[in-house]
């Protein structure tokens, strides 16, 4: 279940949801999920399932959000860590490069790098269900969008891959 | 497909250790995904979402009161519709139900955290029930058989308010 609920999570935090938001729209994946379980008879697709699912109830989410509640804490990498957390973390070398780097690139490619850094790699097909892509769209855009990410300065001084 | 010595899959590893730093699955959520799977109750019907305005282009009932927002939702099961009017405000949520055909019951409002019931309503012999709940989140309800009678309760899908 957990490497589920990574993949859930990355799918949520990759549509910009906030931290309590993207709790409960996972929380809610999960209650479809629930409702569901008769109807899912390929237990192999369960994950591609999930990332759909939750695609769907971010994409209500975000429809409801925009016209009754009015938050405006977007931010798709901020930590839902309290503060003090956040900055220990942010003296890290690393994490300030990669937030720098990642703050360059396409919105589309910081949504499918987010999505492709979930906690254990999710395959092509839930990558394809969580952004609403085709799958052979993914290994040419995982390609431009590392690329893109290699090419940022900060990620450049960092000397990775 | 790729191999640790790929450049590619080395920059998405270190996405990947810096997500689990700075982004990583809540506790909470991967709590809560556990735990719904044991949330199945098999001796309820499934009332499932019918319709809801929060998903209708232009909607009318969204603009209908000013500053106030209101959604209206329906759910059905074989013989039982159940309408909602969910009212947002600073302070919480405002359920208005109305079930049809009308009958005088219990309703309870079941939030994902707060597991079994968290408020309860009777609806009156015209099928009209009032909830109040202090904030927004996934909720379902539940609405018990008659006193006395063999009909089982009925549960619905559901929905984040």
């Amino acid at each position: 279940m957990e490497r589920f609920a990574g993949l859930v999570w990355a799918t949520v935090r990759a549509h910009r949801l906030a931290p309590a938001d993207a709790a409960d729209v996972a929380q809610t994946t999960w209650l479809r999920l629930v409702e569901s379980l008769d109807r899912i008879n390929e237990p192999d697709r369960l994950g591609a399932w999930l990332a759909t699912t939750a695609r769907r109830e971010c994409l209500r989410h975000i429809r409801l959000q925009g016209r009754v509640v009015s938050t405006g804490d977007n931010a798709v990498f901020e930590a839902p860590s309290e503060e003090r957390a956040e900055q220990r973390l942010l003296t890290r070398e690393r994490n300030v490069a990669l937030r720098r780097a990642l703050g360059r690139i396409s919105e589309r490619c910081q949504e499918l790098l987010r999505v492709l850094a979930a906690p254990e790699p999710p395959s092509y097909e839930e990558i394809a269900a969580a952004l609403d892509m085709p799958i052979g769209a993914i290994g040419p855009t995982r390609a431009r969008c590392v690329e893109q990410l290699r090419r940022t300065p900060e990620v450049a001084g960092l000397e990775i891959g | 497909m790729t191999s640790e010595t790929d450049p590619d899959e080395q920059l998405v590893g270190e996405l990947r250790a810096f997500f689990a730093e700075v982004d990583p699955v809540p506790p909470l959520v991967i709590e809560l995904a556990t735990a719904s799977l044991g949330w199945r109750r098999l001796d309820a019907e499934l009332a499932e979402l019918l319709s809801d305005s929060a998903l209708e282009e232009e909607s009318v009932a969204l603009a209908r009161s000013s500053g106030a927002a209101v959604r209206a939702v329906t759910f059905g099961s074989g013989e039982l519709t159940i309408d909602l009017e969910v009212h947002s405000d600073d302070h919480g949520r405002t359920l208005l139900g109305q079930l049809s055909p009308p009958v005088a019951t219990t309703i309870e409002v079941q939030t994902a955290t707060d597991a079994p019931a968290s408020a309860e309503a009777q609806a009156d012999r015209l099928g009209r029930f009032r909830v109040r709940l202090p904030s927004g989140g996934p909720i379902r309800l539940r609405v018990l058989g008659e006193g006395g009678s063999s009909r089982p309760p009925v549960e619905t899908s559901w929905i984040t308010v």
